[in-house]
């Protein structure tokens, strides 16, 4: 090698060099989506997590976790208004696996809260756990917090979620009237105070200005059965349709980008999703997301 | 209290009363098996005033007649053994020093409000609820006591975690307990809940005068129990005060004003028996009637309060058209008048209520409908799954129903108010009505409407519109529209409440396994 070619082949390094770190860095950031698939819930929510890297990725030993599934109908687990009991409940013995101090699972539900919580299956699939928490709201515990989002400034979240260690987003993909569907985005809802029929009004907005707030460190969606009409609460069997899966990302919004063809939708066609995109909480293109099936 | 028998079975009783009481909530389960509706089963003047009013018979109401043999052939027991007001005024009377009597309670006073009480039922307007004692206490602990124990409970629980915040949960466990045990599940106001502490408060009051005051000069029911326990085969060796001692007059609480203890007013709670000083009382049965006065009050008296029943009836009948409209009853009532002559009034239902949809009725329904439960949507609305109410009802007039009939039963139907609901008066997307809507088949359904929006430009919004076949009038729409104060959509109350059909609220049979349901 000569002086010429030493300096042109080292300059030539020296100017692609970011641009190549930036592309290796960025084929590392790729976001990635675990489909897990079959008949054992617990089995495949723990494949799909397994998938990611483990619970051991997420909870470090002596954390606090929350797991935030949808409780938020008194209809039973079958009618798909709610998170199937056997995937939380392997979720959060996951969690404690991993070392998790404690698991709090809570949701502000929609009708009363008793009735959901035991209704739902979840309350007694947690039953007798040890330092796992299923605890109604407890009013008190929301306060208000500064959003300075494009739609909400400030809206009351609750505390719980707040000061958690690790939050782990575990909604039930279904149909919605308003939104299409809801998802992982729109399950932090559950931990939304006050009048929250309000944000109703601009929807995706407000949706984008919460989550950008508050990280999922991981949304694991239960798609065991999902709900395809008359959402989000149904109530007719006839709307459900069982799918035995389980989608599990550290990207909540290409975890619902997945989740939404799974309705024979597309990403763009859920406002939610896109306003989340937009404001760069995660990928919605299916072609820059690395789908994987555990 | 002194220990005895008849004291003991007072106190148990008193104690089942409030521990049904605070059991008549939902714990977790679709059905309560027991509930303070046992007390109004085994009441006679709730069976009397629902036969006299309904003209029928209800089976739920066995218990009562039971009661009415028992008191034919044992006397008025009832006061002195079980009455859960007759044993806290036993208990507070103790405390208070007495004036003398007020004679204008004394003669006939309480038969002139028993009777026009019966009267009144008869030309269907049925009020002994009203003033049934145990309804006053239950109203009185329902209404105020409780919901204040809960609220004050409860804000001393915020109050610590506002002080000293997560580290609260350490005292979670205790709190728990008594939350899940003790207290209501969330905190009400009510209207009438002075009123009807007041009413309780005022019977405790009447102890400054004479013990067990209400009881042996106003209660309809000791009246009622008074009068059929005349024929009693029990009856206290010797009737009368004794000439060389007199000291039953002291002891007993109800019945010696005279020197003769009439049957009526006895309630066998066997005190003068305990604090004879010459051993000489004893209650004995006999085969024998012993007469103690007629039988049936005087002329003057039945006919006064047939006529005062009837000028009670007829003016209450009147009712104002405006509030009409939002007379929104408890699921499963299908016909205004006949719920009337049923509902004791005791505010059972509105305890139970799971989301405190039903208050009761002050102005509302006028003087017919006073303490009557109402739905209030904005403030709570009728759980879909829930059939709690029908099941405490102690008369069937919210009558208890599968969850299957009752998800279909009208409560009233909703109307939207398009100069208020969003989508209509300010043309941006809600729906909130519509996503909360629990028929299966949505009663509230919306439509994409192109619309000129207020600023100028064409676009399409989500208007919602009703079925209203499948409408039951639950309310939730009205309680989670989220407007501030009004809501845009609003229940009002039809007079056809025929049940809403089977196929909107299908629910096939489970396809698949599920473990926890």
């Amino acid at each position: 090698m000569n002086r010429r070619s030493f300096i042109t082949s080292t300059g030539t390094a020296l100017l692609l060099a970011p641009v190549l770190i930036r592309e290796a860095l960025a084929a590392r950031e790729q976001s990635l989506v675990v489909v897990a698939e079959g008949t054992d819930y617990p089995a495949i929510t723990r494949k799909a997590i397994a998938a990611l890297g483990g619970m051991k990725k997420f909870v470090k030993a002596g954390d606090v976790v929350v797991v935030k599934p949808n409780i938020g109908w008194d209809r039973s687990s079958e009618l798909a208004a709610n998170t199937h009991p056997l995937v939380v409940r392997t979720v959060v013995e996951e969690c404690l696996a991993a070392g998790a101090k404690k698991v709090k699972v809570f949701d502000n539900t929609c009708n009363d809260s008793r009735r959901c919580y035991v209704n739902s299956g979840i309350e007694g699939a947690l039953k007798g756990m040890k330092n796992v928490e299923c605890k109604q709201i407890e009013t008190e515990r929301f306060r208000k917090v500064t959003l300075n989002g494009t739609f909400l400034k400030e809206w009351e979240l609750y505390d719980e979620a707040l000061s958690a260690n690790v939050y782990i987003n575990v909604p039930v993909a279904k149909h919605h009237g308003l939104s299409k569907l809801t998802l992982g985005l729109k399950n932090v809802m559950g931990i939304m105070g006050g009048n929250r029929g309000y944000i109703h009004r601009n929807l995706e907005v407000a949706l984008a200005d919460v989550n950008a707030h508050v990280k999922s460190h991981l949304t694991i969606i239960d798609a065991t059965r999902i709900l395809t009409a008359h959402g989000p609460q149904g109530g007719n069997i006839a709307d459900v349709k069982v799918l035995n899966k389980v989608i599990a990302s550290t990207d909540t919004v290409a975890a619902d980008a997945f989740a939404t063809t799974l309705f024979g939708l597309l990403p763009a066609d859920i406002p939610v999703t896109v306003a989340a995109y937009k404001r760069g909480l995660g990928e919605m293109n299916l072609d820059k997301i690395r789908i994987v099936k555990a | 209290m002194k220990s005895t028998v008849p004291r003991i079975c007072q106190l148990i009783f008193l104690v089942l009363f409030l521990f049904l009481f605070v059991q008549t909530e939902y714990r977790g389960r679709d059905e309560i098996s027991a509930a303070v509706n046992a007390f109004f089963r085994v009441d006679p003047l709730v069976l009397l005033s629902y036969l006299l009013a309904t003209k029928s018979w209800s089976w739920l109401l066995l218990p009562a007649l039971l009661m009415v043999v028992a008191t034919l052939l044992l006397g008025r027991f009832f006061c002195g053994w079980i009455c859960p007001l007759g044993t806290i005024l036993d208990l507070v009377t103790v405390k208070i020093r007495k004036t003398a009597p007020i004679r204008a309670l004394k003669g006939n006073t309480k038969y002139w409000l028993l009777l026009p009480l019966l009267s009144a039922s008869l030309f269907n307007l049925n009020l002994s609820g009203l003033l049934d004692p145990i309804a006053i206490l239950l109203r009185a602990l329902t209404f105020l006591l409780h919901p204040l124990l809960g609220l004050v409970t409860r804000e001393g629980w915020v109050g610590l975690y506002r002080a000293i915040g997560e580290r609260r949960d350490t005292l979670a466990p205790a709190y728990n307990l008594i939350r899940d045990n003790l207290l209501p599940f969330r905190d009400t106001l009510y209207p009438l809940a002075l009123f009807s502490a007041a009413i309780l408060l005022g019977i405790i009051a009447l102890e400054r005068f004479e013990s067990r005051n209400w009881c042996r000069n106003l209660c309809p029911l000791g009246t009622l129990l008074g009068w059929l326990g005349r024929f009693s085969r029990f009856s206290r060796v010797p009737a009368g005060l004794c000439s060389d001692c007199g000291r039953c007059r002291e002891l007993c609480p109800t019945g010696f004003g005279q020197d003769l203890l009439r049957k009526e007013d006895c309630i066998l709670c066997l005190e003068c028996q305990r604090g004879c000083p010459h051993d000489r009382i004893s209650f004995l049965p006999s085969l024998k009637l012993r007469e103690s006065g007629p039988l049936l009050p005087e002329r003057r008296l039945l006919l006064g309060s047939l006529a005062g029943g009837l000028l009670l009836a007829l003016p209450a009948r009147f009712r104002n058209p405006e509030k009409e409209s939002r007379l929104l009853r408890p699921p499963g009532v299908r016909n205004e008048d006949d719920f009337l002559k049923k509902c004791v009034r005791c505010g059972e239902c509105m305890k139970v209520c799971l989301k405190n949809a039903l208050y009761p009725a002050s102005y509302q329904a006028g003087f017919e409908g006073l303490y009557t439960p109402l739905v209030i949507p904005r403030l709570g609305y009728c759980e879909y799954n829930c059939t709690l109410c029908g099941q405490v009802c102690p008369t069937g007039a919210i009558p208890s129903l599968p969850v299957e009939a009752k998800r279909r039963e009208v409560i009233g139907k909703a109307v939207f108010d398009k100069n208020h609901c969003l989508p209509f008066a300010r043309k941006i997307d809600c729906i909130v009505c519509e996503e909360h809507c629990p028929i299966a088949e949505k009663a509230i359904r919306s439509r994409d409407v192109q619309v000129l929006g207020l600023d100028g430009r064409f676009k399409t919004v989500k208007e919602p519109y009703l079925v209203e076949e499948i409408c039951n009038g639950c309310g939730i729409c009205e309680k989670v529209c989220p407007l501030e104060t009004k809501a845009g959509i609003e229940v009002f109350a039809v007079k056809n409440r025929t049940p809403i059909s089977r196929q909107a609220i299908v629910q096939e049979e489970k396809r698949f396994n599920d473990p926890y349901n």
